[in-house]
């Protein structure tokens, strides 16, 4: 029985020491990283092509904006080269520039 | 200036390989959408370009209305050509009534294989995120 409440109640101990770290309580560093790794780089990565629209609509907003790198976490190179694309797409009617 | 002349004649006229889009308009029927673009592959050939790669992907909706059409053929060109050619190209494509749209890229590779867009279409995504929609 006693061993029970020891088990239940292992926070609230005589000695007191914090069993929880700091470290992890007050951790903020990871809380806006959405991906770990860029899903564009990597050996099966798929070619960013103009044409390849079904690819390049996944980075788009619903109103047709090019979404940020923060959100989809794509590394900074495969951005530019995914912004280029989407440009290039646009111009022909691939793409939108805006919908409602 | 001799040695300029000498040196053009032993480089030559540089070609490069470029990707040729363009559209034609909606009224257009199926049959002379092929007549329409040989007139284009010939101004390229009578240059001295070769055509490498040529792709159909038919009569698709617009993302936008272009010049009141919201439909358009498209056709794809894979030209290595020299720089000449392609601005001529380019200018009978401004000029031309029938297209609707053109874009032409320098690109460093032409791809055998058949395009993404010739390949079977799975369903459209935009982006998954929550905050995406209200940007």
């Amino acid at each position: 029985m006693t061993e029970n409440n020891n088990i239940e109640n292992n926070g609230a101990s005589e000695n007191s020491t914090n069993l929880i770290s700091n470290s992890v309580l007050f951790n903020r560093k990871n809380t806006s990283k959405k991906v770990a790794t860029c899903p564009l780089s990597g050996k099966n990565a798929p070619v960013i092509d103009y044409k390849n629209i079904e690819l390049l609509s996944r980075y788009i907003s619903e109103k047709g904006r090019i979404l940020p790198s923060r959100l989809t976490g794509v590394c900074a190179k495969k951005q530019r080269e995914l912004t280029k694309a989407i440009k290039q797409a646009r111009n022909i009617a691939l793409l939108p520039f805006a919908k409602q | 200036m001799l040695r300029v002349i000498f040196f053009k004649e032993r480089v030559g006229i540089p070609m490069a390989l470029y990707e040729v889009v363009f559209i034609l308009r909606q009224d257009i029927a199926v049959q002379d959408v092929n007549k329409i673009s040989q007139q284009f592959e010939e101004i390229l050939s009578e240059g001295g370009a070769k055509i490498l790669k040529k792709e159909s992907w038919g009569l698709r909706s617009l993302a936008y209305i272009v010049k009141k059409n919201k439909k358009g053929h498209y056709i794809m060109l894979g030209v290595d050509s020299d720089i000449a050619v392609v601005n001529e190209l380019a200018r009978r494509l401004k000029i031309s009534e029938d297209v609707i749209g053109h874009q032409i890229l320098r690109v460093e590779n032409i791809d055998e294989n058949p395009s993404p867009m010739l390949q079977a279409p799975a369903e459209l995504k935009h982006g998954s995120s929550d905050l995406a929609d209200a940007i």
